[in-house]
């Protein structure tokens, strides 16, 4: 028994170092964003909250945060309308092909960052010269390419929930006379919102931490947060792009244990 | 219910269907037949068809260096990334607390979601001449002055594993979630001890999930870009900037759109190869 649990007490060893590993960079950022000094020394001869207050009043991160949060917001709403009556067709009305269908839906999550985003541009520019319409660098561009990075979490996190909601309920509404629209929004609705907020939630936090999509696509004074990290990190690493990144592992912290809350994360991965 | 009402339902994908076909699909399409054309300084494409962009991928010295370079490191990452994900997949998915289990999903989970910026800037941090590891070994003694950490290959592997941990994680804990624990407890019931079990029982049985999680982190490794440009800085060369810069920078349209779709195809193929393996919950 003594081998044993020394064994066990390794592997939990292993375990733990190896959560660490990826966990303690995020920390030491979190920690550095205090330093009192501009240039970065271990340990710190003090600690300040000033950084905080230089990267809000930097344009370049306060207009991108302004951005992301609009871009997210607009393209998580979108995908809610796109992919919420999308699961619905797949899971409630099984017609040929649907799984061609749904691995289409989904095939925006399996296409290299890159190449999608290199793609839409090229796609936008030239759209631009045969209709004269501008894509490329607008805020509805990037909202279209966002939508499509949200639609797939939408679609599985929905279809999720359908899948393991059963559909007597819905059965018995139709029997009783409701129709179609009364028997989605008084029955199928309620039994589905956690999954809807946890999709919501998750095309946030995909469109938000978005880099490789948005790197064609934005423009001059229309730039998203994780471009105008990156964009500074090229140049200079310090305190204040600490400040950046903590806001930023805050936000999306908080969203995740949020949806957390309605969809039990360790039931569904 | 009627057939025609079924008609009428499953209508409703089709706007979802129309963003993905307009904006990704379409998108793919052009960029395969522009892979096609010929770069020219003056009208930038010439409008021809050869696969002239292709053979340059492979004989020029410059890009052979880069797709080996891609697939060299990418190899590597894969690989630390299967030995480190399998002891952690396997207590996520033996952990009785399901309290703590959801803990260490959402662990597991944060520094996927946080997005590439916020990782590579947290490991520039830590890395850089006047980081967090150099302070370390310096007060243990364990150095004299500085190394050179950041903007070398080892940086990239090192932040590439933690990018990848996650996915690999996550993939292998669905298949060892699958698999009854009463196979375990019959091998340690025969005597044998815990590693041994898990070697001869959990081992062969989640070598889907294996197959599956190497393949999406190689998918994901070859095809990533802030990585090698903030950890492994200009010199390092690989596939990802390599379409950036022929794109958005050299306005090398053909080209740029041949190394897009060299991408595209070998993540194509290791996809159909991971989901020939499993049928994946979420990634």
């Amino acid at each position: 028994m003594g081998a044993l649990s020394l064994g066990r007490l390794a592997y939990l060893a292993l375990v733990v170092a190896i959560f660490a590993f990826v966990i303690a960079p995020l920390l030491m950022i979190v920690w550095v964003s205090f330093f009192a000094e501009k240039i970065l020394s271990f340990p710190p001869t003090g600690y300040t909250l000033s950084w905080y207050a230089r990267a809000s009043e930097m344009a370049d991160f306060a207009n991108g945060f302004l951005m992301s949060v609009k871009v997210g917001l607009c393209a998580t709403l979108a995908s809610l309308a796109l992919g919420v009556p999308a699961a619905l067709a797949i899971e409630r009305f099984p017609f040929p092909g649907r799984e061609t269908i749904r691995q289409t839906l989904l095939s925006p999550m399996y296409v290299p960052a890159i190449v999608a985003g290199a793609a839409v541009y090229i796609y936008f520019i030239e759209l631009e010269i045969l209709t004269n319409f501008q894509l490329a660098a607008t805020f509805t561009g990037l909202v279209i390419a966002h939508t499509l990075v949200a639609l797939p979490w939408t679609l599985r996190l929905v279809c999720a929930s359908l899948v393991s909601a059963n559909t007597i309920s819905e059965e018995a509404a139709r029997s009783l006379g409701a129709n179609a629209l009364q028997t989605f929004f008084y029955v199928t609705l309620p039994i589905i919102r956690p999954g809807m907020i946890a999709a919501a939630m998750f095309s946030f936090i995909a469109s938000f931490s978005d880099l490789e999509k948005s790197l064609f696509l934005v423009g001059p004074g229309k730039t998203t947060l994780p471009i105008a990290i990156l964009n500074y990190l090229e140049w200079s690493l310090d305190p204040t792009i600490a400040a950046v990144a903590t806001v930023q592992i805050f936000i999306i912290g908080a969203a995740l244990i949020v949806s957390d809350r309605f969809v039990k994360l360790g039931k569904v991965f | 219910m009627r057939e025609g009402r079924n008609w009428g339902g499953s209508a409703l994908v089709v706007p979802a269907l129309f963003l993905v076909a307009a904006f990704l699909l379409a998108p793919l399409a052009l960029i395969l037949r522009y892979s096609f054309d010929k770069y020219d300084p003056v009208k930038l494409m010439l409008g021809i068809f050869s696969p002239g962009n292709y053979v340059q991928a492979v004989a020029d010295p410059f890009y052979q260096n880069v797709l080996s370079t891609t697939a060299y490191i990418a190899a590597l990452s894969t690989v630390i990334v299967m030995l480190l994900a399998f002891p952690v997949a396997y207590y996520i998915s033996r952990v009785e607390s399901q309290r703590l289990r959801g803990w260490l999903i959402i662990l597991t989970m944060l520094p996927l979601l946080l997005g590439n910026a916020v990782r590579s800037a947290a490991w520039m941090i830590v890395m850089g001449t006047k980081g967090v590891a150099n302070a370390v070994m310096l007060g243990v003694g364990l150095i004299e002055e500085p190394i050179k950490i950041l903007y070398t290959p080892t940086a990239v592997v090192i932040a590439l594993v933690s990018v990848l941990l996650p996915f690999a994680i996550i993939t292998l804990q669905s298949v060892m979630d699958a698999i009854p624990t009463s196979l375990e407890e019959a091998g340690q019931s025969l005597g044998h001890s815990p590693l041994r079990t898990v070697f001869e029982v959990v081992l062969p049985l989640a070598m889907p999930g294996v197959v599956a999680a190497a393949a999406i982190s190689f998918a994901l490794a070859m095809n990533a870009y802030a990585t090698p440009v903030l950890i492994g800085g200009p010199t390092m060369k690989m596939m990802g900037p390599a379409v950036y810069d022929q794109i958005a920078k050299a306005n090398n349209w053909p080209f740029g759109s041949t190394l897009a779709c060299i991408l595209m195809v070998v993540t194509l193929v290791l996809t159909v190869l991971s989901t020939r393996f499993l049928s994946r919950k979420y990634f």
